[in-house]
């Protein structure tokens, strides 16, 4: 049974502390940051604006510096974590993680089966979306 | 493990959010380990049991736990 009651600590009782509420909506930030960069040096790259040469390289590498600042932000949430959000945090890796690989290794023989050919890129999406996903069913569990 | 803590909780008269706040984690966390759903770590259950002023011992007891692992007797 669930006991109800009222202030900060209610209010972040999916998020763990405001700490990790705070360090949450940071990587959350970095992450739509990473996404925003990648979506711009994609464009440009095809659309063939960027002059060839160095600014070429420049604009493939920048959307990577943002992402290791968004995985710096995912680690620094972790390490300051609650112990319960940490708990959640890492079986949901382990989901995520263990359902992308599968899924990479897996679907080579479902191609080779006859399955429609599919992008590298799908099998990280399956992992974030997992990922994303058991965090949803794993907090509830604790709840 | 099963543990005490919601009676030794409402001996004092604090809320789920009161003693998240004393032990510096989530009311969410408070709420797991009194349901039994989850465990607390050994710095946790040493800051438990700072904060009622009892060993560790009077506060959990061993017993099967979230996980299903029943612990080992000497």
């Amino acid at each position: 049974m669930t006991e109800t009651t009222t202030g900060a600590w209610d209010e972040a009782r999916c998020d763990g502390t405001p700490e990790d509420a705070r360090n949450r909506r940071r990587f959350a930030v970095w992450c739509l940051a990473w996404a925003a960069a990648f979506v711009a040096a994609t464009l440009l790259l095809d659309g063939g604006v960027v002059p060839p040469g160095a600014a070429t390289w420049v604009v493939a590498v920048a959307p990577s510096l943002i992402g290791l600042a968004a995985i710096r932000s995912y680690v620094t949430f972790v390490r300051g974590a609650d112990e319960l959000v940490r708990r959640i945090q890492l079986e949901s890796l382990a989901w995520g993680f263990g359902a992308g690989v599968l899924f990479q290794m897996g679907y080579r023989l479902l191609e080779r089966a006859g399955a429609p050919t599919l992008d590298l890129n799908d099998g990280l999406l399956v992992m974030v979306v997992v990922w994303a996903a058991a965090q949803l069913a794993i907090t509830r569990r604790y709840r | 493990m099963t543990n005490r803590l919601r009676v030794l909780r409402a001996e004092r008269g604090w809320s789920q959010a009161d003693l998240a706040g004393h032990l510096g984690v989530s009311r969410q966390t408070v709420n797991a380990i009194e349901t039994g759903k989850y465990d607390p770590s050994l710095p946790l259950a040493f800051r438990l049991s700072a904060v009622f002023g009892l060993p560790i011992e009077a506060i959990f007891e061993p017993g099967e736990g979230p996980d299903g692992v029943v612990p080992a007797r000497a």
